[in-house]
């Protein structure tokens, strides 16, 4: 399928299984002595699965525990591959599948900035011109100098979404990241995605929280034993949803 | 090409992992980096004790010969035995978010290449304080050292991701490295190998590169360029090879770690 001008995000038919071992044997040793140990068991994720996301979109992604929201999110960001099937990205991606990857503890708050950012794949000018920003959105105030390991997790978190969030991405991943810090700064961050959504920004969000799909997506897309149910219209799904799980 | 323009893409990311790791590696001792120079100067003095003080090698200048061949592979030997690591230790990042995967080995040996040229003071340091001097062959420093580096790389490609899947290979690594350490003229001369065995010598190639760097610090005369370029052409092949394996295994390895 050729890319059209507007695709953000593309999946075509894609398969991801997962073998799950019982015991799983590392070393050459375990594998031969105990090949009992090797025995796995293959555990299809997502089957045939087919989207298409345009750019502005802002999609939730819907389902039960186990049904291959996360899965497809991490394929989506190329953490992880389909064994069958395409999937095509077209613009910078961030994903907020998990917070403050790459900080290093001994480092101080702004040196993992630094590091937090490049892993996004920023240059150095483009996280200087972003550095205020980043500091001031974290709310970290004279801390951001001192090292990592001295923070509260609160405080990193903090710092950490505020990295991922400034990347100016053109697809924001996010996974199930509402719970950050306090109240009032996570007020703060669904504050700060509605205008990123309102810039036309495209966003796959997972959540178990219908209070957020509603609020922040224009379309569900409901998934279920790794295959989509339903997608359409954020009431339409979410309502069909809550009917089929209550 | 897609692989270059990526790594371009990441060059904040390459040039921050660089700096994390070596100022990272000595960040809460006393010392610091000065370790990165420290570190093989008493190495050197522990062997020059030995072989020359206990076991009495007759060789003229030996510590700047013993310098000449442990620096340069101490540049190899780390690369190796660190990136088999690296993955395994990153492995909650490599869970986590999409980078490309080559940055982690590529900034293991660059910042190994830069650890050795600091080091390379200590060979001019004792070439000088010997008597010995320094030639102008020097200036085939740098391309020694380019082929090297691409020697390296590759095979440390090969070593990091193999080793996501074997695990055997991290403690295999350390006694394979022994092993290679006595099977290139470091501790000793190429010539002072008996016939039987030189054909160990022949077919490593570290030994030519270890004998190019002592051509130019201890013998001071020309490298033997014919070799060197055989060499560089074996190092390209096996950089390009041991990507293409580190690439075909890159995708199973959030799965794997």
């Amino acid at each position: 399928m050729q890319l059209e001008k507007n695709d953000k995000i593309i999946v075509e038919h894609v398969y991801k299984s997962f073998n799950v071992y019982m015991d799983k044997a590392n070393t050459i040793k375990e594998k031969l002595l105990f090949f009992k140990r090797n025995k796995k068991q293959k555990r299809e994720i997502l089957k045939d699965i087919n989207l298409n996301i345009k750019e502005g979109e802002a999609v939730a992604l819907i389902g039960v525990n186990g049904s291959g929201k996360s899965t497809l999110l991490k394929l989506m960001t190329k953490i992880i591959y389909p064994n069958k099937g395409k999937i095509t990205t077209k613009g910078k991606l961030t994903s907020l599948l998990e917070l403050g990857a790459g900080f290093h503890p001994d480092f101080s708050g702004r040196e993992n900035i630094y590091f937090n950012a490049s892993i996004f794949g920023l240059t150095k000018k483009e996280i200087d011109e972003r550095l205020n920003k980043i500091i001031e959105f974290s709310e970290l105030g004279s801390f951001i100098d001192n090292p990592v390991r001295t923070y509260s997790s609160g405080m990193y978190m903090r710092l950490a979404f505020s990295v991922a969030i400034n990347v100016n991405a053109e697809i924001l991943l996010i996974d199930e990241i509402l719970s950050v810090g306090d109240q009032h700064f996570q007020e703060k961050c669904f504050k700060k995605m509605e205008e990123l959504k309102n810039e036309g920004k495209t966003m796959v969000l997972v959540t178990h929280s219908m209070e957020s799909v509603k609020q922040l997506c224009t379309r569900a897309i409901w998934l279920s034993d790794g295959q989509v149910r339903l997608d359409g219209p954020t009431d339409e799904v979410v309502s069909e949803y809550i009917k089929a799980t209550t | 090409m897609e692989a270059i323009k990526n790594i371009y893409k990441y060059r904040e990311l390459l040039k921050t992992n660089v700096k994390k790791e070596i100022r990272g590696k000595y960040k809460n001792s006393i010392l610091g980096v000065l370790w990165s120079f420290l570190n093989p100067l008493l190495q050197i003095i522990v062997y020059a004790v030995v072989f020359q003080v206990i076991l009495k090698n007759p060789k003229e200048h030996y510590v700047v010969f013993l310098c000449a061949g442990l620096i340069p592979w101490n540049f190899f030997s780390t690369s190796l035995s660190r990136g088999a690591f690296t993955f395994i230790e990153n492995g909650n990042i490599i869970k986590k978010v999409y980078f490309p995967r080559e940055i982690m080995p590529i900034s293991i040996v660059t910042s190994e290449a830069i650890n050795f040229m600091i080091s390379t003071i200590i060979i001019l340091g004792f070439a000088i304080g010997e008597g010995l001097g320094v030639s102008y062959y020097i200036v085939f420093y740098p391309i020694i050292l380019i082929i090297q580096y691409i020697f390296t790389l590759g095979v440390t490609f090969i070593v990091s991701s193999i080793s996501v899947y074997i695990r055997d290979l991290q403690h295999l690594i350390g006694v394979a490295l022994q092993l290679l350490f006595y099977a290139t003229p470091i501790v000793f001369a190429s010539e002072a190998i008996p016939n039987s065995l030189r054909w160990i010598i022949n077919i490593n190639p570290m030994a030519y590169i270890i004998n190019a760097y002592r051509d130019i610090f201890y013998n001071q005369t020309m490298p033997d360029f014919t070799m060197l370029t055989l060499i560089l052409i074996f190092s390209i092949t096996l950089c390009i090879i041991g990507y293409m394996i580190f690439h075909k295994l890159q995708k199973g390895f959030a799965e794997e770690l």
